[in-house]
This record gives structure tokens, C-alpha cells and sequence, in this order.
């Protein structure tokens, strides 16, 4: 406990290091307009890290998030252009989003396939049916209001995305760590055999923040296309990098059982503050993806970098 | 009579591998000619090449999401090195390849085999930190077929030999001389049990005094410079590298490897149901472009499902097997 | 002639807790030296120590009359001494001829099948057993498996084989190839070590037999000098001063469970018993004797094939932990840390696991306030030693954790109480409190199935005892009628002489 307070610790010091480097590199960084453009930019990913933090801490991993996205997306698009109004298919999507969770789950759960293998197959898979339904087309017009929820603000400048992320971030706390849900997430992870003997209900619980990935993913995904406008097959393709590096910066174990809704947020913040930062220095995507790597490498590394460090301070006492 | 289960593997892939093409030959017209097969088969042999490495990093109980990575890379800095050096003897080239690739798998291997870090998220990062360095140095601009010497341009369309009309390539031969040696490798030689042996029972290995850590960085290096070569190949079959090449690669060879019967958990499997895989799922790819009946955008979608049906077919096959033994025991 | 092994006043402690004081042991060529002692005397330790898992604190190894110092198995291997248990360690995906000979380092670079196969065929053939060596060792049956192990023994020119409980989970056709093993392998001048709990095995089998407990050697003698009576005496002889004292029963004779006929394949069959409220009901036995997997099958984590339960008259069919639960069962795990406890979360979300749903509120949101007053109830009635209450528990002593692991299943409020060696691998003041704990809820009118290889805990517990032995019960006591000899005699099987 006293580990995980420190390792928060840290990433608040880490995180307030780069706005205030940010802040000096660049007289934008920290304006409101930008602050807001800098979660808006990010915003579907930060929403699906979420999730992903309850999925991570419960032992498990879901590649296809950002599949699912692409999925729900062009779903979304493709219905709109077969004529079917844009409600109807917002919810015609998400429910798509939630059976490509439960598809997940029944591999996963049902089967006993680790989610590791069952998630690469189904990104892949996911990502394909969005292509069959959009091929190399984009497909845009959406109706005004559609656009306008992605794009403009909606309390002031602040967009409906980033509200919901707010609410989400808010409730993803308290489910996690004041509910009795939240404590069957946490001892599944940590060891599944006690939580089966102390009685509870494994697959279960499993099956659905599978689901509920599946169901927020799509969400993302429509956030997705009502910011930019349009959508394509690749779309949100390669966001499950981000989204896991998040969580695992925060201080989430990938062996599970283990981080907090705390920790996944303050690593949230300190990734779109880098990336942010890099932008306003004219950075490319593809060069702040690697620096986010070398990040996740880090990160996984520090409990070996500590170990380290306290063995080679005690050899010198 | 009973036949060895790896055996049986083989000829069941072997049937799915003909039931596939004759279902394409019967709904496609004029599916079996030599052309196509020329084709398909330059493409089988540059995935072959990186199932090949991604089987050994398998076996070992890891896996390689960096591949498609490594791939681009040394197909760039290949390339860059005889813009610069166009003298360079031709038979280095594939050698320098391998070892750009050998390098970045190293990295690899480094920080899964010292570290004792999950593989899955050190190459899901290095997946990431490889392309950036590939767009880092290439600073946007693209290798392009007009400034790379002749020889290499169309080395990939060279004949080994004929057969008929079929055109057998240089990098066909190569690749499948690949496959064999690896074969080899791993069924005839101590060093090649290991990758399996730590892989079926890593404490039973700790206890046998075989070395992990080593076979681990072994299985990387080996995988980055399969990855090397098959950035060769892409080199010379393409031409033109981007900052893109090779993206989406290591999914094909996580594809070919699971279809192909190497156990995603370590241990078993065997490089011939790798080559079968990799075939399998080319010819897939390839000639979902051609049927006209379905959209060749079904290939992703086809891809991921048929590695999610070879997984759950064999895990639930293998714990029948097993709940039998069990229950005999 | 000469020993092949001696061990010299070895002795072994963990955390202050003495495994081995002053043993010694010598093993010579060409014989089969069969060891027994109680659960706990130390034969693991010993084997540890002997195969270079463990380096002994005091005392000396000689191989051929030279000292030796074994740093790991490598060391123990190369001196020729190796180790085979009750579960077999091989390559599952490998084939048989591959595991006999992996860790053969001087074998060529390449490998020659042909060769190999015939080369593991003869060493197989040299057991007296047929085994194609080309199958894969997750196609073969435990006992072919153990053979396998035995022949990588051989191979590797073993000259002391310690078998540990090598039969345990054997059928009887493959204990009698297994001994025909044992038996050649005497026969061609290796040392074999036979550690079992089957007496008559040892009568069968060894030719010298050395007795050991709390650590310390108790005797050696020809197996022809000793009876199975004099073995058991030795086992369980202790000073009365390790005795906790026994008190009045606090049975109230009415019946909570009553099971007849209960069975498992492979586990367990004719199991028939009842419990009464207030009542402690001991299942004593050996290792291995199939208790836990009836309290398993109670508790509905590993339910029966056949049999009927009855709860307070009402017959019930178990079929999971969440349901015995709800009947009024609870089940205190062997394995406090694999089983039992999330050792990385704290004590108070440890306690309140099971009960979760009586500290949630609308919305699902937990009431932690009430968790921790409950929490600290069980605190202060159990004396669980902590910092504070979000403390990981892996943290905790191993006492603190078994209160801990008892205050989880009492905050269920069970009717009855299976608690599986209670006391495992805890000091003794921690020992006689868990007692207390016990013996307090019995006067609550709790009905407590003890399981315990703990023969003195048993004796002092226990109102009723019923001993297992090979998955059926095999004999009653009453508590106050029982003796460490009677009961282990039943244990072991043995004839009275």
C-alpha cells in the first residue's frame, strides 16, 4: 500500500515536471484553449484506459479495444449512408461494441482462452469486419447535430467527450475502489483460486468488464467519428498501445490484482501533457508513439530499477 | 495403427491447405495457373521467413509483437546503406540485413531474458519505439526503386529454376532453404530441444541445468534477424519503402505460427505446419482479392477468425486429450 | 562396504524453528534404506538438504568418505544423488527417450534418433519395464512418468536414489513394477532411499530402516528386527509435555450433518458420518489419505459423484462454495496462501470477502465503515497482531494469518466449521490460542470438522476421531479412548502383531 501511495507519489512529481517544463517550453501549453485541445485530441483513448485499468488489475488483457472502436465506428457510418437514422444507429453500434465484448468474453470465459490470444485474434478480426463494411471508402456526413456533439463544446468550450470522460473517470473510481464490485475485480486479480473458494462469482465479473469494454470501446469509437467528421477503416487503429501504456504507467501490474483508478488517471494526464508538449514542439505521431514505448519499458522496469538501486545502496553501506 | 500427433497436425493442415485451394480453384475461373502461383509464392516466402522466427519465440513461451517492426526497419536501412554504398557486393547485403534485424531482436531479448519482463508489453513497446525510430531517421523521406542498384530490384523476380511454367524464385528457394535449416535445427540438434524443452516445463529445465534466460535472448535474436531478412526480400520485391513498411506484419506471423499447430503456451509445434500456415494463410489473403462473390476486405476479418478457430480447436482438443489421460491415470 | 553417502549431525532451521537437529544417516551400496517418521519429522528437509535445495546450518556431507559441499542440484547430480517425488517432473511435450537424456550435456551436437531411442530403450529395459521412447510424456500415466524419471536417474549414473513417496499415487500393479524397479536397481549397487507411509511397504521392500522424529534420528535397524508396532511406537513416542490438555466436550448431541455414502472416483468412496452442534470431529490419517478432498467436496469446490448429505435433517446436493455458504459451511483452507488469503490485499477486505453482500448498499457501494468494525471485532476476539487493519496480509506471521483466514470464515457465521490443518507451520502460543478459538466456538454450538496430521492437536481437540486411510475411513475413536498408537496403527494400516 505504502509502495503503490509512493508510486502515485511519483507520478504526481513526474507530472507536474512536464507542465512546467511544457509550460516554459511554450507560452500555449497552458491556455485554457489548449488544455482543452490537448484532452480533446486524446479523449476516446483516455476514456477506453479506463476500462482497460478494471481489465489489467483483473488479470486479464483486451487488444480489440481499439478494434472495437474502428468496428463501431464504421458500423455508425455505414448505416447512416444505408439510410438509417443516426440515433438509431448510435445505438445499433454500441450494442455491436457490447456483443464483440461478450464474443470476447465467451472465448475468454467460456472457453478458458487466455485473453492474451483470444484478443489478438479478435483485433484482428474486428478491425477486418470494419473494413467489409467500409472498405477503402471514407464515409462522412453525418447529420449536423451528430457533428456538432463531437466538435464544439457543449458546457463552454468543454465537449461533450471530455464531460463524459469526467463522469467516467469519476464513476470508474468509485466502482473501483468503493464497490463491492471493484473488490471482487481486485482479489480475482490478485489470486483467482481464493476468490473462488471465498465464494464469488469469477466468470461472472469477467464476463462483464469484457463487455463493458466491448460497450465503452464503441462509445470511444463514436466520439471517434462525430470528431472527426467521418469515418474509415483504420480508424482508432494502433490506440490499444496507448490505452495499455496508460494503465501500465499508472502503476497497474499486468500480472493483475494489483494499481489504482488514481494511478491510471495521473498517467493519463502525464501522457497527454508529453504528448502535448511534443506536438507544440512540432514532434510527429509517430515519434511521440515511440517515446511512449520507451515509456512503457520504463515503467515496467522501475520496481527492477528500485530493487536494484536499493541493493547497490545497501552493498555500499 | 496410431499416428504421432504432430503428424497428424501436418496432414490435417495439409487437407485444409488443398480443400482451400480447389474451394478458390472451383469458384474463381482460371484460379490454377502459373502466374498465381508465382505470385502467391513470393509473399509465402517473406511471411514464412518471420512465422519462422516468431515459431521460436513461441515455442519459448513469448511472443514478438515488434516483427512487422523489425521488418520495416532493416528493408529502410538496408536500403539507405546501398544508396550510400551501391558497390556494396551483393551477397553482404542479405547478411548486413539479418543483422540490423539481429539487433533490434537482441534489444528485445535483452530486456524479456535479463529482465524477466513480459515479452508481450517490452514488444508491444519496441513494436512502437522500432517504427519511430524507422520515421525518426528516415525524417519522411522514402527509399524509392529508381535510386537502389539493378541487381537488387530484380533479384526478386529472378528464377532459381523452372518447372514448366512455374517460376521458381530465388527468395522462394532461400526461404524455404530457411524453413529446413530450421527444421533441422530444432528436431536433429541439442541447442534446438532446449527452445522446446524450456518452453514445455520451465522449472523441469531450471532443474535440468538448462540455460533460460539464454535460449530466450537466442529465440529474439533469431526472430529479429529472420525479420531482417524477410526486410531483404521486401526490399527487393517492393522497391519503395515508407515510413509504413512492414506495418501489420508480426499479426501474420503470430497468424501463420497459431494456424500453423505451435502450441501460443510453449513447448510444441514444428516449423513444416509453420510453412503450411504461412501458405495457408497467404493463399487466403491472396485470393480473397480475386473472388468476386465476397469483398477481398474480408481478408482481416477471415485472418482473425481463422486464428481465434486454430486456437480454440486446439486448446479444447488437447484438454480432451488430456481430461482422457487424466482420467485414466 | 564402504558408504556411498553419510550425513553427519546435520542440522536445519528455518526462522528458528528446528527441522533437523543432530541427524545422521549412512547409505550404503546395494541396499534399500527405508525411511519413516510422522508429517512434519523432517523427511523433506532432509531430502532438500541431501539433493542441494537446502545447505545444512551445521553438521557434514561425505560422498565416498570425502566432504562435500552441495551449492544446488547440479552439485548433488554430478555426485551421482538424485531425487524422485510423488509428482513427476518431465518435459510434457518431449518424448520419452528426450527426457531421460536432456540433461545429458555430453552428448554429441546433434542428435542421432535412432541411437537416442535405442540408447533410452535399453536404459528402460534395464527397469524390467516396456516404454516406446518415442511417445510424449504427457501421454503416459503418472507411474510411467516416475519410471521415465527413474531411467534419467540411471542415465545420469545415479548411485543414491531417494524415492519420495513414490507409491502414493500409484495403482497396486504399478507399486509391484515399481518395487521390481527399486529392487534392481539394489542389485546393480545403487543406494535407494524409500521414504513412505505405508508400512507394509517397508517390510516388502527395504532392508534397513531408520526411524526419525521432530528432527531428530530416532533409531536404525534391519527391517528384520523391527515390527510395525515398534515403528509406530518410535514415530509418535513424545514427551507428554508437548501434550495440550484436553477439555470437557461441549457436544449437544443434536445433529447438524449427516453424510452417507459419499464418494468421488479417484478421490474418495463409502464415506458415511455425522457431526453434531458443539461437537469437534477430527479426520486424522496420513497425508495423502483423501481427507481434504472430502472436506473439498463438503464445501462444494470439488463436489461428489455419489452420496447423500443432509443438513439439519434437510437432504442437500453441493455443487458449489457459493451455495455451501449459504447452508451455513465454511471451509478453512490447508493452503493459507495460495487458497486462502489475497496475501497482497489488506486484512479487513481479506475478513469481509465472502460476506461482501451483507456490506453492500445501494448502488453496490461498500459500506467500509462496518467492515471495519467487524473487522476489528474479530481483531480483538482473536488477538490478530497487525499494525493496522489494510496491512497486506502477506506481511502478517504465519499466525496472525491463520486467525486471519479464521476470522474470514467465522464472519460467515457458519454452522459448521471444516477447518483444514489448522495449525500448519505456526509457532506453538499461536497454536494453543487457535485452540481456544476452536474449542470457544464449539461451545457457540458450531459443529467443527478438524483435518489434521497433527496427531497431539488431535488428541487434545477432539470430541470424536475418524481415520482415513487410501480414501475410505477405517476406524472411530472417542476423543478420550484414543492413543498416538492406536491411531496411527489404523493410519499406516497396520495388523496388530
Amino acid at each position: 500500500m505504502t509502495a503503490l501511495r509512493s508510486w502515485e507519489g511519483l507520478l504526481f512529481a513526474v507530472l507536474v515536471l512536464i507542465y512546467a517544463v511544457n509550460a516554459l517550453n511554450s507560452p500555449v501549453f497552458l491556455t485554457p484553449g489548449n488544455q482543452i485541445n490537448m484532452f480533446q485530441l486524446s479523449v476516446e483513448k483516455i476514456i477506453v484506459a479506463l476500462v482497460m485499468t478494471f481489465i489489467i488489475i483483473n488479470g486479464e488483457i483486451d487488444l480489440s479495444v481499439a478494434s472495437v472502436m474502428g468496428l463501431a465506428a464504421c458500423a455508425f457510418g455505414w448505416l447512416v449512408q444505408a439510410g438509417v437514422p443516426a440515433g438509431g444507429a448510435v445505438a445499433i453500434a454500441l450494442a455491436i461494441g457490447a456483443l464483440c465484448g461478450a464474443f470476447n468474453a465467451l472465448f475468454i470465459v467460456g472457453f478458458g482462452i487466455p485473453s492474451l490470444v483470444v484478443t489478438l485474434a479478435t483485433m484482428i478480426a474486428f478491425r477486418g469486419f470494419a473494413r467489409v463494411l467500409v472498405e477503402d471508402r471514407g464515409i462522412g456526413d453525418f447529420p449536423a447535430w451528430f457533428d456538432t456533439l463531437g466538435q464544439q463544446g457543449l458546457i463552454g468550450p468543454i465537449t461533450l467527450a471530455i464531460i463524459l470522460f469526467a463522469v467516467f473517470a469519476a464513476l470508474a473510481f468509485l466502482i473501483l475502489q468503493r464497490t463491492a464490485f471493484g473488490r471482487k475485480v481486485y482479489f480475482i486479480g490478485a489470486n483467482r483460486a481464493v476468490a473462488e473458494y471465498s465464494g464469488l462469482d469469477v466468470r461472472a465479473v469477467k464476463a462483464k468488464i469484457f463487455i463493458a469494454s466491448g460497450l465503452i470501446a464503441a462509445l470511444a469509437g463514436l466520439l471517434y467519428a462525430a470528431r472527426v467528421g467521418a469515418v474509415r477503416g483504420d480508424i482508432a487503429n494502433g490506440f490499444e498501445l496507448d490505452i495499455i501504456t496508460m494503465v501500465l504507467l499508472g502503476g497497474v501490474s499486468i500480472f493483475g490484482g494489483a494499481g489504482t483508478m488514481s494511478g491510471t488517471i495521473l498517467a493519463i494526464l502525464i501522457v497527454l501533457a508529453l504528448r502535448n508538449g511534443m506536438a507544440l514542439e512540432n514532434i510527429t505521431g509517430h515519434i511521440q508513439t515511440g517515446v511512449l514505448g520507451l515509456l512503457l519499458i520504463l515503467s515496467v522496469m522501475v520496481p527492477i530499477i528500485r530493487e536494484t538501486g536499493g541493493r547497490l545502496i545497501g552493498k555500499m553501506r | 495403427m496410431r499416428i504421432p500427433l504432430g503428424t497428424l497436425r501436418i496432414l490435417v493442415l495439409l487437407a485444409v491447405f488443398a480443400a482451400t485451394v480447389l474451394f478458390f480453384a472451383s469458384q474463381i475461373d482460371g484460379y490454377l495457373n502459373a502466374r498465381l502461383f508465382n505470385r502467391i509464392s513470393g509473399s509465402v516466402a517473406v511471411i514464412a521467413l518471420i512465422a519462422v522466427g516468431q515459431a521460436f519465440v513461441v515455442l519459448t513461451r513469448n511472443i514478438d509483437l515488434s516483427i512487422g517492426s523489425v521488418v520495416g526497419c532493416s528493408a529502410y536501412f538496408t536500403g539507405g546503406i546501398l544508396i550510400a554504398y551501391p558497390d556494396l557486393p551483393p551477397l553482404l547485403v542479405p547478411l548486413l540485413a539479418m543483422a540490423i534485424g539481429a539487433l533490434f531482436g537482441a534489444l528485445n531479448g535483452f530486456l524479456v531474458a535479463r529482465f524477466h519482463l513480459p515479452s508481450i508489453i517490452v514488444t508491444l513497446a519496441t513494436l512502437a519505439l522500432f517504427r519511430s525510430i524507422l520515421v525518426q531517421s528516415s525524417d519522411g523521406s522514402s527509399i524509392t526503386t529508381d535510386r537502389l542498384p539493378t541487381w537488387l530490384t530484380e533479384f526478386a523476380t529472378q528464377n532459381a529454376f523452372t518447372l514448366g511454367e512455374l517460376q521458381i524464385r530465388w527468395i522462394v528457394v532461400i526461404s524455404i532453404l530457411v524453413v529446413l535449416a530450421a527444421h533441422i535445427f530444432l528436431t536433429r540438434f541439442r541447442a534446438g530441444r532446449t527452445f522446446f524443452a524450456i518452453g514445455s516445463n520451465p522449472d523441469a529445465a531450471a532443474f535440468a541445468g538448462i540455460n533460460a534466460g539464454r535460449t530466450i535472448f537466442l529465440a529474439f535474436v533469431l526472430s529479429g534477424a529472420l525479420a531482417g531478412l524477410a526486410g531483404f526480400m521486401f526490399l527487393s520485391r517492393f522497391g519503395n519503402i515508407t515510413v509504413v513498411a512492414g506495418l501489420g506484419l508480426e499479426l501474420k506471423s503470430v497468424g501463420a505460427v497459431v494456424v500453423g499447430g505451435v502450441n501460443i503456451f510453449g513447448g510444441s509445434g514444428n516449423l513444416l505446419g509453420v510453412l503450411i500456415g504461412a501458405a495457408l494463410i497467404d493463399v487466403i489473403d491472396t485470393s480473397l482479392v480475386r473472388w468476386e462473390l465476397v469483398s477481398e476486405f474480408w481478408r482481416e476479418a477471415v485472418l482473425g477468425l481463422l486464428i481465434l478457430l486454430a486456437v480454440a480447436a486446439d486448446t479444447l482438443l488437447m484438454r480432451r486429450l488430456l481430461h482422457r489421460k487424466g482420467g485414466s491415470a | 562396504m564402504p558408504p556411498v553417502l553419510e550425513m553427519r549431525n546435520i542440522s536445519k532451521s528455518f526462522g528458528g524453528t528446528a527441522a533437523l537437529s543432530g541427524f545422521s544417516l549412512t547409505l550404503k551400496p546395494g541396499s534399500i534404506h527405508a525411511l519413516v517418521g510422522e508429517n512434519g519429522a523432517g523427511k523433506s528437509t532432509l531430502i532438500k538438504t541431501m539433493t542441494g535445495i537446502h545447505q545444512p546450518d551445521t553438521g557434514e556431507i561425505l560422498v565416498d568418505g570425502q566432504p562435500v559441499t552441495f551449492r544446488g542440484t547440479a552439485d548433488a547430480q554430478r555426485a551421482g544423488i538424485a531425487a524422485i517425488y510423488q509428482e513427476p517432473m518431465v518435459f510434457p511435450d518431449l518424448s520419452v527417450a528426450e527426457n531421460i537424456f536432456i540433461s545429458h550435456q555430453n552428448r554429441p551436437t546433434l542428435i542421432n534418433w535412432t541411437t537416442l531411442n535405442a540408447e533410452a530403450a535399453t536404459m528402460i529395459a534395464r527397469l524390467g519395464v516396456t516404454l516406446d521412447p518415442r511417445r510424449a510424456a504427457a501421454e503416459l500415466t503418472l507411474a510411467e512418468q516416475q519410471t521415465v524419471e527413474i531411467a534419467r536417474a540411471i542415465s545420469l549414473n545415479v548411485r543414491v536414489l531417494i524415492m519420495d513417496e513414490p507409491s502414493a499415487s500409484l495403482s497396486d500393479h504399478e507399486v509391484k513394477r515399481l518395487f521390481g524397479i527399486a529392487r534392481s536397481l539394489r542389485d546393480q549397487g545403487v543406494a535407494v532411499l524409500y521414504i513412505s507411509h505405508r508400512l507394509e511397504e517397508i517390510f516388502a521392500l527395504a532392508d534397513t530402516v531408520t526411524v526419525m522424529r521432530d528432527g531428530k534420528h530416532i533409531s536404525t535397524r534391519p527391517v528384520s528386527e523391527v515390527t510395525q508396532a515398534s515403528m509406530i511406537a518410535e514415530m509418535v513416542g513424545r514427551d507428554m509435555a508437548g501434550r495440550f490438555a484436553r477439555e470437557p466436550s461441549k457436544d449437544t448431541g443434536e445433529t447438524l450433518l449427516s453424510v452417507s455414502n459419499l464418494a468421488k472416483t479417484g478421490a474418495f468412496c463409502d464415506v458415511s458420518f455425522t457431526v453434531n452442534r458443539g461437537e469437534i470431529l477430527c479426520f486424522s490419517g496420513l497425508v495423502g489419505a483423501r481427507r481434504t478432498d472430502v472436506g473439498l467436496a463438503l464445501f462444494g469446490v470439488a463436489p461428489a459423484d455419489a452420496g447423500t448429505v443432509e443438513i439439519a435433517g434437510q437432504p442437500v446436493t453441493i455443487t458449489n462454495p457459493n451455495q455451501a455458504q449459504s447452508l451455513g459451511i465454511a471451509y478453512v483452507s490447508e493452503d493459507r496462501r495460495k487458497l486462502g488469503l489475497a496475501l497482497t490485499e489488506g486484512i479487513t477486505a481479506n475478513i469481509t470477502l465472502p460476506m461482501l453482500s451483507k456490506y453492500t448498499g445501494a448502488f453496490g457501494w461498500l459500506n467500509r465503515m462496518r467492515e471495519l468494525t467487524d473487522a476489528q471485532a474479530f481483531r480483538k476476539q482473536l488477538n490478530i497482531k497487525a499494525a493496522n487493519l489494510t496491512v497486506p496480509v502477506g506481511t502478517l506471521s504465519g499466525g496472525n494469518q491463520q486467525k486471519v483466514m479464521l476470522a474470514k470464515w467465522l464472519n460467515t457465521r457458519p454452522r459448521l466449521l471444516i477447518v483444514d490443518e489448522p495449525t500448519r507451520g505456526i509457532d506453538v502460543g499461536a497454536k494453543a490460542e487457535v485452540h481456544q478459538i476452536l474449542r470457544s466456538l464449539a461451545a457457540e454450538g458450531v459443529a467443527i470438522i478438524i483435518i489434521s496430521s497433527d496427531l497431539p492437536e488431535v488428541l487434545s481437540l477432539a470430541d470424536r476421531i475418524l481415520v482415513m486411510r487410501e480414501g475410505r475411513i477405517v476406524g472411530e475413536f472417542t476423543g478420550d479412548a484414543a492413543t498416538d498408537e492406536s491411531v496411527m496403527r489404523l493410519a499406516v494400516a497396520a495388523e496388530v502383531a
